[in-house]
C-alpha cells in the first residue's frame, strides 16, 4: 500500500482523539473509505504516546472480524498518521440517538459479536482494559467491532509484573494536564466519567495484579445496558462508583470474594455493610435467561466470570427471539443524527 | 506467537549472506548519492567501507550494551534485547553514514523502554547520558518517528528470555539434572554476547534460548544431549532435529567469535564519519537546524501534500555517547 498521505484524498472530520484528529478518508489506489488517525507528535513531551504504541502493538496482532483493523501507518510532518477501518456508527451513537433500534434479537447478535471480539483478544492474551459502549463501533454492514486499543496491553497468564490500576481515568487526567484549552479538558473529564461505568470492582480498589476478567466486567455492564437502555452502575466519582456496585452486589465476604482485603484501597474507606439485592431487582422485566447471563459476568471474584468463550454458550442465544442475523442487522449509513 | 509474528515473516533471513547484501547495497547507495564529485577508485579514502561500517556498528552494540546494563532505574532485560534488535534492523537497512549510529542507539532503547512497557519519562532517560541532555532529548524524540518508520512498524519483539524460561521449568519437571538453577549464570552471559551477533536476525528466540540453556549446560559439565533428542524432539522426525542441532551450533560458533573491534581503528572511523556524514541529518549542521526551524513553523498539515516534510531527521553529536568512552 502506498505510506503517503497523497494516496488519501479527505473526505472530512469525523472525531477527536486523545491525540489529535479523526478524518474519514478514501484510499485512491482501492477507493476503500478508511479512518484516518492523526497523532500529532510535536507538542508531547515524551514523543508517540504510549497509548499510541499500545494500540499499534495490539492492533498488529488481532486478525479478528470483531476487532477494528489496522491498515497501514505513515508519518505525515510531525504527525503519525493510523489508517484504521471506517466505522460509520458505534454502539454509544445507538445507545444515545435510536435506542429503539436496539431490539431484543439485535442486541443478541451485537452480544455475540462483542464476545467474538473479546474471545479472540483474550485467546492472543490482549486485555482491553476500556471495553465501553463508545469503544464499540459499528460499521455499514451492521458488524460491531471492538475499537480503540490505547489502554490494552499484553499480558502473561501467569501474573508477572504488576499492570498499572490507573487504567482508564487517570492516564487520560495525563492528557488533562498537558491539554492547554478548557474545553477539551471538559470534554475529556467527561469521558472519563463514562468509562468509569464499566470498571471492575478490584480496579477501583486500586488492583495492581488483575486479569483479562476486567474485560469480562465490562462485557456484562455493556450487555445490561443494551437490554435496558441504561447504564447498569453510573457512578459520578470513583467512591460513588464502588459505592453503587457494594449496594448492588452486596458487602464483599471473603465467600463471594476471596482476599478482597488486600486490596491497595481497601481500607481507606468504608461502605455501610448491605445485602446484596436480587437481580429481578437491579433488572426489572429483563427475562432470567438473560439475567443469568448478565450476572454471570457481574461477579465480585473475577475467576468466576464466565470467559467469553463460555459465554458464547449461553442458552439466551439459543433461546427465543433468536439473534438476529447479520443480513438483517440494521445498517448505518453515518449520518450524525445529533 | 513467534510463529506467526512480523519478526519471523519479515525479520528473520535465511542466512549472513543475505545479510551482508542489504547491508552493501545501502552503503553503495548511499555513496552512489553523495559522492559524485569523487572519483571512483578514491570514493573509500573518504567514504566508510562496508567493512568498516561494520566495525563501527559492532562497537556502538558495545556502547549500547553498556548503556543500557548502567542505566537507572535498572531495566528490565527484556528491554535491552528489543533495542538490540531494533539498532540491527535499522542497520540493515541504512548507512551509518546517514543516520549516525550514537543517535540511533539511544532512540532505539527509548523506543524499547515503551513498547516493552518499562515506563520512563524522556527526562528521567537523558539523565542517563552525558552532555547537554536538552539536546540529546530533542535528537531522540526527532529521530522516533524516523526509526518507527525504518522498522515498518514492526515494534513487538520476541526475546529469547522467555523461552528460557520455559526451558529450565521444562528441564526441572522432566530431566534428573541437579538444581538446574545453576545454569543460569552461563545463560545470562551467553545471552548478552548473543546480542552482539547477527543471531537474533537468523534463528528463532527459542533456538537462541535452547542455544544458551546448552552452553551453559556444557559449562557446568552437564550433558543435556539427551533431553533435546528423547524429549524435545522425540516426535518431531530426524529432519528437524538436525536443522536445530546445526542452528545450536552456529549460534553457539557466532558467540564463540565475538570480540570488540580495536579501539584504534574504530577512532580513526568514527573520525571518518564526521566527514563523510550525511549532513542534512546532523544536529550540528545549519542545513538541520533550518530544516527543524521549518518543521516546527509548520503548524498543521493540510492534507494537501504541499507542506508535507521530511521525517528523515536524526542526527547527533558527542552528547549521546553513553557513559562508556
Amino acid at each position: 500500500m502506498d505510506k503517503d498521505v497523497l494516496s488519501y484524498s479527505v473526505l472530512g472530520r469525523i472525531g477527536e482523539g486523545a491525540h489529535g484528529l479523526v478524518f474519514k478518508a478514501r484510499h485512491l489506489p482501492t477507493g476503500r473509505e478508511v479512518a484516518l488517525k492523526k497523532i500529532l507528535i510535536k507538542n508531547l513531551e515524551d514523543g508517540i504516546p504510549i497509548n499510541v504504541m499500545r494500540e499499534i502493538k495490539s492492533l498488529q496482532l488481532m486478525r479478528c472480524k470483531y476487532i477494528i483493523k489496522l491498515y497501514d501507518m505513515f508519518p505525515s510532518g510531525m504527525s503519525l498518521v493510523l489508517v484504521l477501518e471506517y466505522m460509520c456508527s458505534g454502539l454509544w451513537k445507538m445507545l444515545r440517538h435510536s435506542p429503539q433500534e436496539l431490539t431484543l434479537p439485535r442486541v443478541k447478535s451485537y452480544t455475540q459479536m462483542l464476545l467474538k471480539g473479546t474471545q479472540y483478544m483474550h485467546a492472543h492474551y490482549v486485555m482491553h482494559r476500556d471495553l465501553k459502549p463508545a469503544n464499540l463501533l459499528i460499521n455499514h454492514e451492521g458488524i460491531l467491532k471492538i475499537a480503540d486499543l490505547g489502554l490494552a496491553r499484553l499480558y502473561w497468564p501467569d501474573g508477572g509484573r504488576p499492570y498499572s490500576h490507573q487504567v482508564a481515568t487517570r492516564s487520560s487526567q495525563r492528557i488533562c494536564n498537558s491539554t492547554a484549552s478548557k474545553t477539551k479538558i471538559c470534554f475529556l473529564v467527561y469521558k472519563c466519567d463514562l468509562c468509569r461505568w464499566y470498571r471492575a470492582p478490584e480496579l477501583l480498589y486500586g488492583a495492581r495484579y488483575y486479569t483479562e476478567k476486567v474485560d469480562i466486567w465490562a462485557v456484562g455492564c455493556i450487555i445490561a445496558e443494551m437490554i435496558t437502555k441504561k447504564p447498569l452502575f453510573a457512578g459520578e466519582s470513583d467512591i460513588e462508583q464502588l459505592a453503587i456496585v457494594l449496594q448492588h452486589l452486596g458487602t464483599p465476604t471473603e465467600e463471594t470474594w476471596p482476599r478482597h482485603c488486600e486490596l491497595p484501597d481497601y481500607n481507606k474507606i468504608t461502605f455501610p455493610e448491605s445485602p446484596p439485592m436480587s437481580w429481578t431487582d437491579i433488572l426489572p422485566g429483563v427475562e432470567p435467561d438473560a439475567i443469568h447471563l448478565v450476572k454471570s459476568f457481574i461477579l465480585y471474584d473475577e475467576k468466576r466470570r464466565i470467559p467469553a468463550k463460555q459465554a458464547l454458550h449461553h442458552p439466551w442465544f439459543r433461546s427465543r427471539p433468536f439473534p438476529t442475523p447479520l443480513s438483517e442487522m440494521p445498517k448505518p449509513t453515518g449520518k450524525i443524527s445529533s | 506467537m513467534f510463529s506467526t509474528s512480523s519478526q519471523r515473516e519479515f525479520w528473520t533471513f535465511s542466512d549472513e549472506s543475505v545479510l551482508a547484501l542489504h547491508r552493501e547495497k545501502h552503503n553503495i547507495g548511499f555513496i552512489t548519492k553523495h559522492g559524485q564529485h569523487i572519483d571512483e577508485n578514491q570514493r573509500y579514502n573518504f567514504f566508510l567501507s562496508p567493512e568498516e561500517e561494520r566495525l563501527l556498528l559492532r562497537n556502538y552494540e558495545l556502547h549500547l550494551k553498556e548503556f543500557c546494563r548502567r542505566f537507572q532505574p535498572p531495566m528490565p532485560k527484556g528491554v535491552t534485547g528489543t533495542a538490540f534488535q531494533y539498532f540491527k534492523r535499522f542497520y540493515l537497512y541504512n548507512s551509518t553514514m546517514d543516520y549516525h549510529p550514537k543517535e540511533i542507539l539511544a532512540t532505539c532503547v527509548y523506543l524499547a523502554c515503551k513498547v516493552e512497557e518499562f515506563n520512563v519519562s524522556i527526562s528521567q532517560f537523558v539523565a542517563n547520558i552525558k552532555g547537554d541532555r536538552e539536546k540529546a532529548s530533542d535528537i531522540i524524540l526527532n529521530n522516533e518517528l524516523l526509526l518507527m518508520q525504518q522498522l515498518n512498524y514492526h515494534l513487538t519483539i520476541h526475546n529469547p528470555f522467555r523461552p528460557v524460561e520455559g526451558f529450565l521449568i521444562d528441564i526441572k519437571t522432566r530431566c534428573s539434572l541437579s538444581n538446574p538453577e545453576r545454569l543460569r549464570t552461563g545463560i545470562d552471559e551467553f545471552l548478552e554476547k548473543v546480542f552482539l551477533t547477527d543471531a537474533c536476525l537468523l534463528y528463532a528466540p527459542s533456538q537462541i534460548a535452547l542455544a544458551a540453556v546448552l552452553h551453559a549446560a556444557s559449562k557446568e559439565q552437564e550433558n543435556l544431549d539427551s533431553y533435546v533428542t528423547d524429549m524435545l524432539f522425540k516426535d518431531a522426525g530426524s529432519d528437524k532435529l538436525a536443522v536445530l542441532i546445526e542452528a545450536v551450533r552456529k549460534i553457539r560458533s557466532m558467540v564463540k567469535m565475538v570480540e570488540g573491534p580495536a579501539r584504534e581503528r574504530v577512532r580513526a572511523i568514527d573520525k571518518k564519519l564526521d566527514r563523510c556524514r550525511n549532513q542534512e541529518n546532523n544536529p550540528d549542521s545549519d542545513i538541520y537546524k533550518q530544516r527543524m526551524r521549518e518543521a516546527l513553523m509548520d503548524d498543521d498539515i493540510t492534507y494537501t501534500g504541499t507542506s508535507r516534510m521530511s521525517l528523515d531527521t536524526s542526527g547527533v553529536t558527542q552528547v549521546l555517547s553513553p557513559s562508556a568512552s
